[in-house]
């Protein structure tokens, strides 16, 4: 379709070809989900500005449909500004906390860096082409110094929109500020438009590049991943938890798009697709398991009004429906079978083990065997982050008076969550026909194979290419679970119907009380202890009060430091420095200003006049 | 449907594993006894007392959710389903399932550790979590040595190569980085100890202290079937089978077993921040094996 408009800009036209629709598919899964949960959520908190909230909400959910659709540059820019926009309104929302203002400002600036070097990218292409059509793009022969500067340049675009380490700094900010149906299309679709911007360009416009390419997209991965989870793991914070866990997850995506790269430049057609799926059955699985979890965390602070996950406790017996539903999200993005998030776990494992087959030399099989080892490393601290977040959160005592009171939510909250939940289950029981709609975007692409993973039936994942294959049967691992369960269930009734006797937590012989419960900084703290050339924890112990001997109070405050915004330090101060300077000419004087004018006016004439002589 | 047989062949697998999981237990305790110069119980004693935890009633703390009542259930049947995929009898499965699997029992036990809200309970969880962090790495690191050069990360390829392959150094260095994993994985000493509550030492024992009689019977049984999954798989992947046959697999079963008890005995319990290492030499071994293929 196109839609015809001045010039310069030409015809501005719409395309939704295979990779649109798996990233449309998404969004529509997870965005209806958001909007029957809105309409629960949403009555409470906004019902002063609620007209503006759910205007706001919908133009973000067109902004996103649009980045997804339009096959013109312009067009995909204005659609990525609006996005931004739009986002970043919902962002400060709730603009009488201080902190949302400045979280929503950090996002924006950020973002607009990005936008500068997605639109660089598209420039840089435009130029070469003559065209701002995206299928025009597609059909040039590149140079290899443009080719790798437009792969640079959209890298960092789209990598600061998907929040990838180091450039995620804002993420982890703004996405617990704003509203949780919002945070969970943020962490669920927005940063994926980023994935999507980066597998437009090196599918349609790139083509094949060279074997660094890869290995950039490998190592930021890896970072990212660990840097991520381990961050995630630390947090107290519910919200942020599930933040820095995006963070992880796109480590992830970019490790099995890195893959893909290492592929493509070996030629290995087959392992290329196969590794840009594992990518791709991510993005729609994290979609959903992390829009899933935000929903769920945010049934929490509907009904707590607290995100501090040290204040909450025991919810499981007072929101049951919510608890179960945000159980499967937290199974599913813990890779634990047979849910979703393991199909897309073992389809990266696959395809980082495989690396070696690309490569030769014994550098590439360490290398390999190295990134199985990582990815290995943020599954397990991924269990360990959910196992505390559900733990503390829904397990044991209520901690505080807001978890006491706490109420399960209506209904259509809890419900939307559990639709969500359910395509956890079906996406890890039935991955064939997502994969068969990703193996769509392969065909036609020279340098991909899209038969790839076409050798399994409907309950097996297989692939076979010369010297590799690797098959899951996720249906199979579900009936030898139920098979276990039946045996479980069989010896437990062994010796006759059980009885169960009341009797309380063994304490050592003192009454329970909530306090004695591990906490969420207690549970992360091994992890805190080992990983502290990273972490680097810090503690303060306070004094309060009391005598030199007896009834002293001792206060803690434990803090980590966050290497990478150190990075962001001097740049943050040389800013200030030129504004500090630019002050002298800013003296808010009108006359100065129309000076100003005058004078560069009139060096533009004198200019002008030279370069046309 | 043609696939049923092979279903059905998994599942007398795991019948076979899940009936013998206990006296490969017992043998591990009595051989640890006689190294000791202790009589020790005999090698029945573990059934016996799974028999006698399945007749108890359980006593179960009011603070506790269905979750703490399932958490067994779902540790018994990840247990039962890794080892169905062990290549026995059956086909075998890839190697990511049988650690994911491992993964899920995990997840639910150490959630069900803090469901009770006794500190101790917490503290086994989030130790079981952290050593799982630096296990899964070291596990997977160990099981690469074999895997890259096979092309395939199907366990019953993995043996066949395995069996084929001369002893060679890389061969030891894996076997021995294996081993150390084995170790952790089925919480032995010197990163757990299984004989006591202690709760400076507990991991695994921490985690699961609210529990009592069926309940505990479960996660008794399924331990000891998770553990010989795990020694199985060593046995398979990194032993030279003597003899073919199931005879052969009881050989090595039963060297591993004894490999195990003699670890136990002439090493002491590490601290817990020691442990990351013990499993660094793991992971050095496995890349060392892995260059020197």
């Amino acid at each position: 379709m196109a839609v015809p408009l001045p010039a310069p800009v030409g015809s501005v036209t719409f395309a939704i070809d295979a990779l649109s629709a798996i990233f449309i598919l998404a969004l529509g899964l997870v965005g209806a989900a958001a909007c029957i949960y809105a309409v629960g959520y949403t009555t409470e908190y906004y019902r002063n500005r609620f007209r503006q909230l759910a205007g706001l909400f919908n133009a973000f959910l067109l902004s996103m449909l649009l980045v997804f659709s339009v096959s013109h540059a312009f067009a995909f820019l204005i659609a990525w500004e609006l996005m931004a926009v739009v986002s970043f309104l919902l962002v400060i929302h709730d603009h009488h906390d201080a902190e949302n203002v400045r979280a929503g400002y950090i996002y924006m600036l950020m973002t607009q860096l990005g936008t500068v070097f997605v639109a660089t990218a598209f420039f840089l292409l435009a130029a070469r082409a003559g065209s701002l059509d995206f299928g025009r793009m597609a059909a040039l022969e590149l140079d290899s110094r443009t080719a790798g500067l437009v792969f640079l340049a959209s890298f960092i675009g789209f990598g600061t929109k998907a929040g990838m380490v180091p450039l995620h700094i804002w993420l982890p900010r703004a996405h617990p500020a704003a509203p949780s149906h919002v945070s969970a299309l943020m962490s669920g679709i927005m940063i994926k438009t980023a994935i999507y911007g980066m597998a437009r360009f090196y599918f349609d416009f790139l083509g094949t590049g060279p074997l660094w390419w890869g290995g950039i997209v490998l190592a930021v991965g890896v970072v990212s991943a660990v840097m991520g989870v381990l961050y995630a793991l630390m947090e107290n914070d519910l919200k942020r938890l599930l933040a820095y866990s995006s963070v992880e997850n796109i480590g992830l995506i970019l490790l099995g798009i890195g893959a893909g790269l290492v592929f493509a430049a070996g030629g290995k057609p087959g392992l290329a697709a196969l590794a840009w799926t594992a990518a791709l059955y991510h993005t729609v699985a994290h979609a959903v398991f992390k829009s899933l979890l935000f929903l769920g965390a945010g049934s929490v602070v509907f009904s707590t009004h607290t995100k501090n996950m040290e204040a909450l406790g025991g919810l499981i017996k007072l929101m049951p429906y919510t608890a179960i539903v945000f159980l499967f999200g937290a199974a599913a993005i813990a890779a634990l079978p047979p849910l979703s998030g393991f199909v897309s776990e073992w389809l990266t494992f696959q395809s980082l083990f495989l690396l070696p087959q690309a490569l030769d030399g014994i550098k590439a099989k360490v290398a390999g065997a190295a990134l199985v080892a990582v990815l290995g490393l943020t599954g397990a601290l991924a269990a360990a982050c959910f196992v505390k977040a559900f733990g503390i959160i829904f397990l044991a005592k209520p901690r505080s008076e807001h978890a006491r009171y706490a109420e399960e939510t209506p209904a259509v909250m809890w419900s939307a969550a559990g639709l969500l939940a359910g395509l956890c289950l079906v996406l890890g029981l039935f991955p064939q026909p997502l994969l068969a709609a990703i193996s769509r975007v392969f065909a036609g692409k020279a340098g991909y194979d899209a038969s790839v993973l076409q050798a399994g039936n409907w309950y097996t994942i297989a692939f076979r290419q010369a010297d590799a294959g690797g098959a899951l049967t996720p249906m199979g691992v579900f009936v030898l679970l139920i098979a276990g369960a039946v045996i479980a269930f069989a010896i437990f009734r062994f010796r006759g119907k059980p009885s169960i006797i009341g009797g309380e937590t063994w304490t050592c012989g003192i009454v329970p009380d909530a306090r004695m419960e591990y906490t969420g900084t207690g549970f992360s703290k091994p992890v805190r202890v080992a990983f502290r050339f990273i972490l680097r924890p810090q503690r303060e112990t306070l004094v309060r009060e009391g005598g030199k001997y007896h009834g002293r109070k001792l206060s803690y405050h434990l803090s980590i430091r966050y290497i990478f915004n150190e990075l962001y330090r001097p740049l943050n101060q040389s800013i200030i420095r030129v504004a500090t300077k630019m002050k002298r000419i800013q003296t808010g004087s009108v006359q100065l200003y129309i000076g100003y004018l005058a004078a560069v006016t009139i060096l533009v004439l004198v200019w002008n006049a030279w370069w046309l002589n | 449907m043609v696939k049923l047989k092979e279903m059905l062949l998994y599942i007398v697998q795991a019948g076979i594993i899940i009936a013998a999981a206990p006296l490969v237990a017992g043998i591990i305790k009595m051989s640890k006894a006689r190294l000791q110069n202790r009589r020790g119980p005999g090698v029945l004693q573990v059934y016996f007392d799974i028999y006698k935890l399945l007749a108890k009633d359980s006593v179960v703390s009011p603070t506790v959710s269905w979750l703490f009542l399932a958490a067994p259930y779902v540790y018994f049947a990840a247990a039962a389903g890794a080892a169905a995929l062990i290549p026995l009898l059956g086909q075998g499965a890839d190697l990511f399932v049988v650690i994911y699997l491992f993964a899920l029992g995990r997840f639910f036990l150490a959630l069900a550790s803090l469901d009770a809200g006794s500190a101790f309970g917490g503290m086994g969880g989030s130790r079981e979590m952290f050593l799982s962090v630096l296990i899964e790495p070291a596990l997977l690191l160990a099981l690469m040595t074999l895997a890259i050069n096979s092309g395939s990360t199907n366990l019953s390829l993995l043996s066949g190569a395995a069996l084929t392959k001369d002893l060679s150094l890389a061969h030891i260095f894996a076997a021995v980085a294996f081993l150390i994993v084995l170790v952790a994985e089925t919480g032995r000493i010197p990163v757990d100890n299984p004989d006591t509550h202690l709760e400076l030492t507990m991991v695994h024992e921490g985690m699961t202290l609210e529990y009592s009689g069926r309940f505990l019977g479960l996660i008794v049984w399924a331990s000891a079937i998770k553990q010989l999954a795990a020694i199985l798989l060593f046995g398979m992947l990194f032993l030279p089978l003597p003899v073919s046959g199931a005879a052969g697999i009881a050989l090595v079963v039963l060297l591993t077993a004894l490999i195990l008890a003699c670890v136990e005995t002439f090493t002491n319990k590490m601290r817990l921040f020691r442990v990351p290492g013990f499993l660094a030499v793991s992971g050095l071994l496995s890349l060392l094996a892995l260059v020197a293929q």
